[in-house]
C-alpha cells in the first residue's frame, strides 16, 4: 500500500510512465494473442513511431507555451517538405546537403511566419497556423507538378529505413532527439523559461522574461522538426503524395497529450511523447491485426484523444483549485464559492 | 449646501421601517488575516447606510458576504428576524430575497444593447413572444428616466459604445428597476458620474427610501455620504470603527475615524541620496500638477498612494516596461524587478517548487542557452531565503502548498536573486498576516538601506508609513508628495480624499472613435469583396449575370453558408469547432446511405449524431477542456464513422431531399433565396431571447453566471444549434451532389472560420453577424470560380483563401485596441 502510494507520487512527477505502461501491456497482449509478435516486430513499430515522435516533439514545444496554442500547420509542412526534398535532391546523394538545407530553410520560414502572426499580430495560434497550412497546401500542389520523379537519394533512404545491428537508424535518431529535448527542457535556461511562460504569462513577464521570443522559438522548433520529418518520411515511403502529412496532425497532438504534457501548457515530457507515439502506432497496428476497417481506426484515435483530455482536464482543474485554496487573496474570487454550482439555473 | 441637505433628509428618515436584513458577528479570515472582525450591521426599510473606510478596511468583503458571493468564517445573517444558514445562502438566494448590488467593476455585457441587459437581469416574463424587446426597451427607458431624468441614453445602444458614466447609469437603473428589490448596494456609484448625475442619483435614492427601499451607499466622496445617508458606518482594519447618525458626522470626523494613530512600522531614516544615484525620473504630464519632476534614488522607499485605480498600478507597469509613448514621462536608468500582490494571477508558477519559483528571477536575466544547475540555484536562493526567514527545507515543496505569506516571501526572494537596483512592489502584502507583514516591512527597510530603490503601491494606507516618501495620485497624475514626518495616515487619507476625482479624459473616446472607423471599414470588407468578385466575373463573362448563371455559381456556396452559420454560433461562444466540416460530411453520408435505404433508421442515426454533437459542447464546458482539440478529435470520429458507413463515395439522394433543394420559382435564382433564408434564420435566432443569452455568454460569462444563467445548459444549446446548421449543410451536400463523400465537408472547416472572421465576428466571442458572415462565405466559395475566370490554376485556391484570412486577421488586429501583449 505504501509502495503504491509512493509510486503514485512518483508517477505524478513522471507522467510519461503511463504511456510506457500502456505500450508494455499492449505489446504483451499482442505477443500472447498473436504468438508472432516479437521484439523485432516491436522495433518495426518503433521505426514507424519515430516519424511521429519527431513531429510530436515539435508540437510539444508549441503546446507547452500555453494558452491552448497548437501548431496546425505541421501536416502541411511535412507534405511540402517531402516534395521539396524530391525537387532539390533529385535522387542524388550529391544533392543531399542542399536538400537538408532546403528543409531547414522551409521550417525556419514557416516557423517565422507563424511566430509573426501569433506573437507579432496576436492572432490566435490555431487560426494563424491553419491559415499558414492553407498557403502551404498551394505550394505543395505546385511542387507536385514540378517534381522530376520519385527517386530518393540512397543515403537518405538508408537513414530512414536502414538498420544497424537490428536497430532502425531512424529510431536511434528519434531517441537521441528525445534525449536532447529532455536535456533542453530540464537543464537549460530556455527550458525553464518555456515552462514559466506556459504556466503563467503575466507572472513570466513580471519576472523579467521576454515572452515573445520564447513563444516564437517554440513555433520555429515545431516547423523545423516537421520539415525534417517530412524529408525523412518521404525517403521512408519512397516519394511523396498529397495529404501524406495529414494523419500526423491529430496524432502529433494525441502523442503530446497522451504522453503527459499538459494541454494547458507549462509542463512537457519528451519521453512521454516518445512512448505515446509508440503506443498510438501500436494501437493502429493492433486494429490492423484485428482487422478493423480504416474508419474504425479513426474513431478509436478520436475517442482516445477526447477521453485523455477529459481526464487531464479534471486533473488540471483539481490542481488549479488546490492552488487557489492554498492562498487567501483578499480580492481573489478563488476563496468564494463557485457561483456556477450554487446559482439556480434559469 | 450639504448642510441644508442634511437637514432635509433628517426629517425624511424619521420613521425607521422594519428590518430588511441584518448581519451579526461577521468575521472573515483569510488564513491568519482578518478581513472582517465581529461586524454587526442591520438594515431597515427606508434607511440609507453610508459605508466608508480606507483601502483594505473590509468594505468589499462585508458586501460580498451580504450578497452571497462569499461565506464568512463566523457570523449569521437574518431576514426579517428569520435566520438563514449561510450554507443555503448564495448570490441567487440573495437576489430572491431582494438584494441587488451595483458592482464597481461593471457587470454588463458590453456586446448587448441596454434593453437586452435589462432582460438578462429579469428575464421572467418575456417568454419568446414577438415584441419582447419593446417591453424591455420601455422598461429600460422608464428605469433610466426615473433615476436620471434627461439622460439621453438610447435603450437600443450597444453598452460597449456607451461612456463609462452611461454604463454606470444603466447598471444603477437596472438594479433599481428590479421587481421585488428591497435593498440596493451601490459600490462607488458616483465615481464616474458628474455632479448633476450624482445629484439626480441622490434625489432618486431619497425618493425611493421614503417609499421603503433600503440602500447601502459606499463612497470615497465623504460629502456625498453625509448628504445622502441616514446612518453612517465606518470600517477600519476590518472592524466597526463607528456607527451613528449622519447628522452626527462631519468630513473631518470621518477622516479621523478612518485614519488613526501612528503605527510602529514607521521607520524613516534620511536617505543618503545624491543626484548621481537617480534610478527613476518622473516628469511631464504625470507630474504637471505637482509642478516639478520626481526623482527616485538609491536607498529609498517610495510609496504610491491615492484611491484605488488612480494611476498607481499604471505607473508601476510603466516603470517596469517603459512604453514608447510614456518614455517622455517615465525614465528608468537601471534594471527593475517586480513583486506582484496578486500572486495567483501575476506571481507564482503553480507547477513549480519553491526553489523553481525563486530561481526564475535570476534565470530570466541569463542567456537562454545557458545550462541550469539545481545546485547553484539552491545556493543562490538560500542566501536570499535566509534574509527572509524562509526555511530552505521548504524549497522542494510545491509553491501552492505554502501559505500566502510564505509565497510572498518566495516572490521577494525571486526579486532578490534577480539582483535589480529597482524593486517594484504591487500591493505585496495582500492576504498576508500581520506578523509576516511586520517582517516584511523590516525587510523592505533593509533592502532599501542596502542601496536599492523600492517603489511600493499599496491598497492599505497604513503601510505607507513604512515609506520614506509618498506620492499621492489622483486621476492618473501625481498631485501631492509627502515626505518624512509629514507622512501620517491622516495626511494620506486627507490628500487622497481632498482631490476632486478627475473625470475620464476625452482622448479615450476619440481614440475609440478612430478605431471604430477602422473597424467599420474592415467590417465592410466582405461586401466590398463580394461585389468586387461578382463584378470581375460578370465583366469577363456576362452570362454570369443571368438567373441560371448565378444559380450555377452560388448553389455550391449554400453548403458553406450553412457550415458558416454553424461555426458562427460556436465562435460566438469564443470557441472554434475544427470538426464542423467533417460533421457535415458525416450527415451527408448518412443521408445518402442509411436515410435512402431505411428512412427510419437513417432519421434515428441523424438524431443520434446531432445528440453526440451537442453533447460534445456540454463536455467541453463541463470539463473546461480546450474546444479546439476536442473538436479536432471529434472530426476523426465523424470521418471514421463516415468511412465505416461508406468506404468510397457513392450513395444516392432521397427524392424528397433533392426536391427540397431543387425547386425553382423562375425569376429569382433558388440559391440566392436559400442563402438569404439561412441568413434570416440566423438573424431571427440571434434576435430571440435565446440568442441574446448566447451572446451574453460569449462576452461576459462571469456576469451571466452572476445573473443566474447556467453555462452548461447554454453550451449544450449552442452546440445543438450549430449541429442543426451543420446537419443542414450535410443534407445540402447530398442533395446538390446527388451522392455523398465523407471528405466533401472537410474543406469547409477552415473556410467557415475564415468566413466568420470576414463577416465581422470576433474570435473572442459574443458577436453574431449573419449578413457579413454569409457574404464572406459566398465570397470565399467564389474564389475558385474567380480564379477559373481569370484562368489562374485552381492550385492557387487554397493559398488565396489562406492569404485572405491572414490579411483580414492582420487588419483586424491592427484596428482593434491592442490587448496587453502576452
Amino acid at each position: 500500500m505504501n509502495a503504491f502510494a509512493s509510486f503514485g507520487l512518483w508517477a505524478q512527477r513522471n507522467r510519461w510512465i503511463w504511456a510506457a505502461i500502456g505500450v508494455l501491456i499492449l505489446w504483451l497482449i499482442l505477443s500472447v494473442v498473436t504468438n508472432r509478435f516479437s521484439l523485432s516486430s516491436l522495433s518495426g513499430v518503433i521505426l514507424s513511431a519515430s516519424f511521429l515522435t519527431v513531429v510530436g516533439i515539435g508540437q510539444m514545444f508549441v503546446v507547452t507555451t500555453g494558452r491552448g496554442n497548437i501548431d496546425l500547420s505541421v501536416a502541411s509542412v511535412i507534405t511540402l517538405s517531402a516534395f521539396v526534398a524530391l525537387l532539390t535532391i533529385k535522387g542524388q546523394d550529391a544533392n543531399l546537403a542542399i536538400g537538408i538545407f532546403a528543409a531547414v530553410l522551409l521550417g525556419l520560414a514557416v516557423g517565422a511566419l507563424n511566430s509573426l502572426l501569433v506573437v507579432g499580430l496576436g492572432i490566435p495560434a490555431i487560426i494563424a497556423t491553419l491559415a499558414t497550412g492553407y498557403v502551404l497546401a498551394t505550394a505543395t500542389l505546385l511542387s507536385n507538378k514540378a517534381i522530376p520523379g520519385f527517386a530518393v537519394s540512397p543515403a537518405l533512404k538508408e537513414l530512414a529505413t536502414g538498420r544497424i545491428s537490428g536497430v532502425p537508424i531512424m529510431a536511434a535518431i528519434a531517441i537521441l532527439g528525445v534525449a536532447a529535448t529532455s536535456f533542453v527542457l530540464r537543464y537549460t535556461v530556455f527550458g525553464q523559461l518555456l515552462s514559466a511562460v506556459g504556466q503563467n504569462r503575466a507572472a513570466a513577464r513580471l519576472a523579467g522574461i521576454r515572452n515573445g521570443p520564447v513563444v516564437a522559438s517554440a513555433f520555429i522548433i515545431s516547423s523545423v522538426l516537421a520539415s525534417l520529418d517530412g524529408l525523412l518520411l518521404g525517403a521512408y515511403i519512397g516519394g511523396a503524395f498529397l495529404e501524406m502529412g495529414q494523419p500526423y496532425l491529430l496524432q502529433s497532438i494525441a502523442a503530446v497529450v497522451l504522453g503527459g504534457t499538459l494541454i494547458f501548457g507549462g509542463s512537457a515530457t519528451a519521453l512521454g511523447t516518445l512512448f505515446a507515439s509508440i503506443l498510438l502506432i501500436l494501437i493502429v497496428t493492433t486494429m490492423q491485426i484485428i482487422g478493423l476497417p480504416p474508419g474504425a481506426q479513426d474513431i478509436v484515435q478520436g475517442i482516445v484523444v477526447i477521453f485523455v483530455l477529459a481526464l487531464a482536464g479534471r486533473q488540471a482543474m483539481a490542481r488549479r483549485t488546490s492552488a487557489d485554496l492554498a492562498d487567501g487573496d483578499k480580492d481573489s474570487e478563488a476563496t468564494t464559492k463557485v457561483p456556477a454550482a450554487t446559482v439556480q439555473p434559469r | 449646501m450639504s448642510h441644508i441637505a442634511v437637514a432635509v433628509q433628517g426629517t425624511a428618515a424619521a420613521p425607521a421601517g422594519p428590518s430588511v436584513v441584518s448581519l451579526s458577528g461577521i468575521t472573515k479570515s483569510f488564513g491568519p488575516t482578518l478581513a472582517n472582525a465581529g461586524i454587526d450591521l442591520s438594515v431597515r426599510a427606508g434607511e440609507v447606510i453610508g459605508l466608508v473606510g480606507g483601502n483594505g478596511a473590509g468594505k468589499s468583503t462585508l458586501m460580498r458576504i451580504l450578497c452571497g458571493a462569499m461565506w464568512p468564517t463566523l457570523g449569521a445573517i437574518s431576514f426579517a428576524s428569520e435566520e438563514v444558514p449561510f450554507a443555503a445562502y448564495d448570490t441567487g438566494e440573495a437576489q430572491r430575497r431582494g438584494i441587488r448590488m451595483v458592482h464597481q467593476e461593471l457587470s454588463l455585457c458590453a456586446n448587448l444593447s441596454v434593453a437586452e441587459n435589462f432582460f438578462l437581469e429579469t428575464p421572467g416574463d418575456s417568454a419568446s413572444r414577438p415584441g419582447w424587446r419593446a417591453l424591455y426597451r420601455t422598461r429600460a427607458r422608464a428605469a433610466l428616466d426615473a433615476v436620471f431624468p434627461g439622460n439621453g441614453i438610447d435603450a437600443d445602444a450597444e453598452v460597449g459604445h456607451l461612456t463609462i458614466a452611461e454604463r454606470q447609469m444603466v447598471e444603477i437603473a437596472r438594479a433599481a428597476a428590479t421587481p421585488g428589490v428591497k435593498l440596493i448596494v451601490l459600490d462607488e456609484p458616483t465615481s464616474s458620474l458628474d455632479l448633476d448625475r450624482s445629484k439626480q442619483l441622490r434625489a432618486f435614492i431619497r425618493g425611493r427610501a421614503k417609499a421603503g427601499l433600503a440602500f447601502i451607499f459606499i463612497s470615497h466622496k465623504l460629502q456625498e455620504i453625509i448628504d445622502i445617508a441616514t446612518e453612517v458606518v465606518v470600517l477600519r482594519n476590518g472592524r466597526m470603527a463607528w456607527q451613528g447618525h449622519a447628522s452626527d458626522a462631519s468630513i473631518g470626523k470621518l477622516v479621523q475615524l478612518m485614519g488613526g494613530d501612528a503605527d510602529p512600522i514607521h521607520q524613516h531614516s534620511v536617505a543618503a541620496a545624491s543626484s548621481q544615484d537617480v534610478l527613476v525620473r518622473l516628469s511631464g504630464a504625470l507630474t504637471a500638477e505637482l509642478g516639478r519632476d520626481v526623482d527616485i534614488v538609491r536607498g529609498e522607499i517610495v510609496g504610491l498612494a491615492g484611491l484605488e485605480g488612480s494611476g498607481q498600478k499604471e505607473l508601476l507597469h510603466a516603470i517596469f516596461k517603459p512604453d514608447r509613448k510614456q518614455q517622455a514621462t517615465v525614465a528608468r536608468h537601471a534594471d527593475a524587478g517586480f513583486i506582484a500582490g496578486d500572486r495567483q494571477k501575476e506571481g507564482v508558477f503553480p507547477l513549480w517548487s519553491v526553489l523553481g519559483n525563486i530561481s526564475i528571477g535570476a534565470l530570466a536575466r541569463r542567456s537562454a542557452l545557458g545550462v541550469v544547475s539545481e545546485h547553484a540555484n539552491s545556493d543562490t536562493a538560500k542566501g536570499a531565503a535566509s534574509k527572509l526567514r524562509l526555511d530552505d527545507k521548504r524549497f522542494p515543496s510545491n509553491i501552492t502548498e505554502l501559505s500566502g505569506g510564505n509565497q510572498q516571501k518566495a516572490l521577494v526572494a525571486r526579486a532578490l536573486v534577480a539582483d535589480t537596483p529597482i524593486i517594484l512592489l504591487d500591493d505585496p502584502t495582500r492576504g498576508v498576516d500581520i506578523a509576516t507583514k511586520q517582517d516584511f516591512y523590516r525587510l523592505c527597510n533593509e533592502i532599501a538601506r542596502g542601496g536599492r530603490a523600492l517603489i511600493w503601491h499599496t491598497t492599505e494606507d497604513a503601510e505607507l508609513l513604512a515609506c520614506d516618501r509618498v506620492l499621492v495620485f489622483s486621476g492618473g497624475h501625481i498631485v501631492n508628495e509627502l515626505a518624512g514626518g509629514a507622512i501620517t495616515e491622516q495626511a494620506i487619507v486627507g490628500a487622497s480624499f481632498a482631490q476632486p476625482a478627475v473625470s475620464q479624459s476625452n482622448a479615450d473616446s476619440e481614440r475609440t472613435a478612430m478605431a471604430g472607423l477602422g473597424r467599420k471599414l474592415v467590417n465592410a470588407a466582405p461586401f466590398i469583396g463580394l461585389a468586387a468578385v461578382l463584378a470581375i466575373m460578370i465583366a469577363i463573362n456576362p452570362a454570369v449575370a443571368s438567373t441560371f448563371g448565378l444559380d450555377l455559381l452560388l448553389m455550391p456556396a449554400l453548403s458553406l453558408v450553412l457550415v458558416t452559420a454553424a461555426q458562427m454560433f460556436i465562435v460566438g461562444g469564443s470557441e472554434i469547432d475544427l470538426g464542423v466540416g467533417a460533421f457535415a460530411g458525416l450527415v451527408s453520408v448518412i443521408s445518402a446511405t442509411l436515410l435512402y435505404d431505411q428512412p427510419w433508421l437513417g432519421a434515428l442515426a441523424l438524431v443520434a449524431a446531432l445528440a453526440a454533437y451537442a453533447g460534445l459542447g456540454g463536455v467541453i464546458q463541463a470539463r473546461k477542456i480546450p474546444a479546439i482539440v476536442v473538436t479536432l478529435g471529434a472530426s476523426f470520429i465523424w470521418v471514421g464513422i463516415g468511412y465505416a458507413l461508406q468506404p468510397t463515395p457513392g450513395g444516392a439522394s432521397p427524392d424528397w431531399l433533392t426536391t427540397l433543394f431543387g425547386w425553382s420559382i423562375g425569376f429569382m435564382p433558388t440559391s440566392i433565396i436559400m442563402i438569404a433564408a439561412v441568413a434570416l434564420i440566423v438573424l431571427v435566432i440571434d434576435r430571440l431571447p435565446l440568442g441574446v443569452v448566447l451572446r451574453g455568454f460569449g462576452n461576459n460569462p462571469a456576469a451571466m453566471i452572476r445573473s443566474g444563467w447556467s453555462p452548461t445548459r447554454y453550451a449544450l444549446v449552442r452546440y445543438l444549434i450549430a449541429g442543426l446548421f451543420a446537419g443542414a449543410a450535410g443534407l445540402s451536400l447530398t442533395a446538390i451532389n446527388t451522392a455523398s463523400d465523407i471528405n466533401s465537408g472537410n474543406s469547409f472547416t477552415l473556410l467557415s472560420v475564415a468566413a466568420v472572421v470576414m463577416g465581422g465576428c470576433s474570435l473572442l466571442g459574443g458577436i453574431i453577424s449573419p449578413v457579413g458572415a454569409v457574404a464572406g462565405a459566398v465570397t470565399l466559395s467564389l474564389i475558385g470560380a474567380l480564379l477559373g475566370t481569370l484562368s489562374v490554376s485552381s492550385d492557387y485556391n487554397a493559398a488565396t483563401q489562406g492569404l485572405i484570412l491572414i490579411a483580414l486577421l492582420t487588419l483586424r488586429s491592427l484596428t482593434a485596441d491592442r490587448r496587453s501583449e502576452s
